[in-house]
């Protein structure tokens, strides 16, 4: 038999094992974890602020002590910026920062690997650098052990299987998963809720952990224009990275609506008058954008992005070309980096807020033509 | 119907080869320059990778001249590119270009084969198959010749000689309008190479050059990197990536190409799980093989904000320290200088050699001709 196909079969074989070796391998963690739980501490970046009460129900059913890093500050953003590469979007950098935050205070860090996140007619990816982000954070710390990861892969196998191979790699028992399984997706839906009702990631967080006496933010309910920001969780979520835009526009007066705040079915809504993009996330955004153009209360919107952010560079063509609102309403694209400062983005928030301000009174005085 | 494509390297040879032998008038613009990319650049997006806007500058020059049809390649994958030729003619369209597109690869197969019948008349399938062939003996032929040059050039005895041979080949290869003159040519581009005088060639450097596909094979982005390398200092520097493997791996043309990557993307697993949709494969695995191929050190290419090569770049640095391999990051965008990328080069090389003056076990004798 020639050797090419043996080859080609060995090879075959040989990678699915190394697959399934993958998931089962490590008995790393048995002897970290005595009486106390395992502590596993998730970086306060990127996917935090989509899946965090899903990981932190999820890992705590199992008795795990879960720790977030701090909340973002200047010098975590500094220490990110000078750990990761130079030219990837702000995001990444302080998601490095907060690793470093975390590093030798917990048993293991935990970052979630989005591959795809939805099943559709066609193939969905998120971002290269969520797909990548534990590859990226194993290698620039070398001197950590690799971190934990939280697969999931909807276009090739369930979300819970992401879940399975979690309790493997932490040597945690298979039997009576559903349980855990099924506390986080109630977390989960508790907090998608709480977004639904129109508080940023944030402010979300805060009421689901500090309790309902947290104040229910002004910018959900007041405001005489109404502003839409439509960006991802983790710029929205994140005052330090966004440089406290909502404050900015709440105090100047407006009434503030996130992205976040949509539901699926309003995005699916507006999936039909959509160019097909295979990154879910951006779609959402795309999706976002379109339904809060074509709402005639909406005012104004602000598309937050980061710089370098490699899909979001074609997506705000995409919507800057495409989308047509349905009123008169203005876009405007804010794009952040570690540099931004918080006055900049003070004064382009105060005078995107008296702009719409002025126009609306325009509007009213000539009777609609303005 | 006049049909354009952007260049990249010298695929336009093979692509017009193509486009032609169906019949179809193709629109090649000029090679791009420094001019092509800030035209591009003032349309593009601000933070968008750097191959996006000189195509797009590319897509101007080109519908300036008259075409009426771009063709692009596109998909849905994870990276950029399967989004470049959507975005841009939406950018073009509103800069008031008026043009029919082709994207081959995003639209239904049929939509694309009726658009080629209707634009080539009867015996479309007859003449595609030729056609095919023709692009085939081509890009082999433009291959064989870049393959060539790369190796002689660093040996050569008068500097450019063989630069000059290359631009007249590459020049007849264009013309040429048959198989049987394509395989002529070839011989003779062989014979003309190899028969240049040659320098004594032991103990030469040889660099491998990783990276974005892009600006790894387009000389006007990287500065002529790899003729620089050989002309100026003498330095063999190999790519990992070829026009060649581009253009005809996804036609399944050529099955070794398709060996070579299934097996990097096999050996890069253990360093990246998972497919980030560019080249990132090639970059891990070229890295890892430099030592065993006898390369005394990596060049890593990459425009700026490119994100399979941004995460390589964080992986590289590793992989690098622990097996001692010397590396140099070049990260492109419009307003990179020569002088910078030239000083950058001269010290990784200056490094190179005085590497082996410190440690003479890291001298080999040069691969033969």
């Amino acid at each position: 038999m020639s050797p090419l196909p043996v080859w080609i079969v060995c090879g075959g074989c040989g990678t699915m094992l190394q697959r399934v070796s993958q998931s089962v391998d490590a008995d790393a963690f048995r002897d970290v974890r005595g009486d106390r739980g395992l502590r596993i501490g998730i970086p306060r970046a990127l996917m935090f602020y989509r899946y965090y009460p899903f990981l932190k129900a999820f890992l705590e059913s199992y008795g795990c002590n879960v720790q977030p890093s701090p909340p973002t500050n200047l010098e975590i953003l500094g220490e990110g910026t000078d750990i990761c590469v130079d030219d990837v979007c702000v995001a990444v950098k302080v998601l490095f920062g907060h690793v470093s935050q975390l590093a030798h205070k917990v048993d293991a860090i935990l970052i979630p690997r989005l591959v795809s996140v939805e099943k559709r007619g066609y193939d969905t990816f998120t971002c290269p650098k969520l797909i990548a982000a534990p590859d990226m954070i194993r290698y620039s710390f070398p001197h950590l052990p690799p971190p934990l990861e939280f697969t999931v892969d909807i276009s090739n196998a369930p979300w819970w299987w992401g879940c399975v191979r979690l309790v493997r790699r932490l040597d945690l028992p298979l039997r009576g998963i559903a349980r855990p399984y099924m506390t986080a997706v109630r977390e989960q839906e508790r907090y998608e809720g709480m977004l639904r009702s129109g508080l940023l990631p944030s402010d979300a967080l805060k009421r689901m952990y500090n309790g309902n006496g947290v104040p229910r933010p002004a910018y959900i309910s007041e405001g005489d224009v109404i502003v839409a920001v439509v960006g991802h969780p983790y710029l929205l979520g994140d005052p330090i990275v966004n440089k406290r835009l909502i404050h900015w526009l709440d105090a100047s007066g407006a009434k503030v609506l996130g992205s976040t705040m949509l539901s699926q079915e309003d995005l699916e809504r507006e999936e039909p008058s959509l160019p097909p993009l295979s990154w879910s996330y951006e779609r959402e955004l795309l999706a976002a954008s379109s339904s809060f153009m074509k709402r005639k209360d909406v005012d104004g919107m602000i598309y937050l992005t980061s710089f370098g952010c490699g899909p979001d560079s074609l997506v705000t063509e995409m919507v800057r070309r495409e989308l047509k609102p349905a009123g008169d309403q203005v876009l405007m694209e804010m794009v952040l980096d570690e540099h931004s400062a918080e006055s900049g983005v003070r004064t382009r928030a105060e005078a995107f807020v008296d702009m719409l301000r002025h126009r609306k009174k325009m509007r009213s005085n000539t009777g609609g033509v303005g | 119907m006049k049909v354009a494509f952007p260049h990249m390297g010298n695929a336009y040879i093979p692509l017009r080869a193509l486009v032609e032998y169906l019949g179809v008038e193709a629109v090649v613009p000029e090679r791009p320059n420094r001019v092509t990319l800030e035209k591009g650049a003032r349309y593009a997006p601000e933070f968008v990778c750097l191959p996006f806007k000189i195509t797009l500058g590319d897509c101007m020059n080109a519908l300036d001249r008259g075409a009426d049809t771009m063709a692009m390649v596109c998909g849905m994958w994870a990276c950029r590119f399967g989004y470049y030729a959507y975005v841009q003619h939406l950018i073009l369209r509103d800069m008031g270009y008026e043009f029919e597109s082709l994207l081959i690869g995003r639209e239904d197969p049929r939509l694309v084969l009726d658009k080629v019948r209707s634009a080539v008349g009867r015996g479309a399938f007859r003449k595609l198959a030729g056609a095919a062939a023709m692009f085939r003996a081509k890009a082999g032929a433009v291959e064989e010749l870049e393959s060539l040059a790369r190796r002689i050039r660093p040996r050569e005895e008068a500097m450019g000689s063989t630069d000059t041979i290359m631009t007249s080949y590459l020049e007849k290869l264009d013309r040429a309008d048959s198989l049987r003159r394509i395989w002529q040519l070839r011989r003779e581009q062989r014979e003309a190479i190899t028969s240049l005088p040659v320098r004594e060639s032991n103990g030469m450097l040889r660099v491998r050059v990783v990276g974005e596909l892009y600006v790894l094979l387009e000389p006007s982005l990287n500065f002529d990197l790899v003729k620089r390398l050989g002309t100026h200092f003498g330095v063999e520097a190999q790519p990992v990536l070829s026009t060649y493997r581009w253009l005809l791996s996804p036609l399944w043309l050529d099955p070794l190409l398709h060996l070579s990557s299934s097996r990097a993307r096999r050996i890069s697993r253990t360093y990246l799980p998972y497919i980030l949709g560019g080249e990132e494969h090639m970059t891990i695995t070229g890295t890892l093989d430099s030592q065993a191929d006898g390369f005394d050190g990596v060049i890593h290419a990459y425009p700026l904000t490119c994100m399979p090569e941004n995460i390589c770049r964080t992986i590289l640095p590793s992989i690098c320290t622990a097996r001692d391999i010397p590396l140099l990051n070049l990260c492109f965008d419009e307003h990179t200088s020569t002088v910078g990328t030239i000083t950058r080069l001269e010290a990784f090389v200056d490094m190179l050699r005085s590497r082996r003056e410190q440690d003479p076990s890291l001298t080999r004798l040069s691969p033969p001709l």
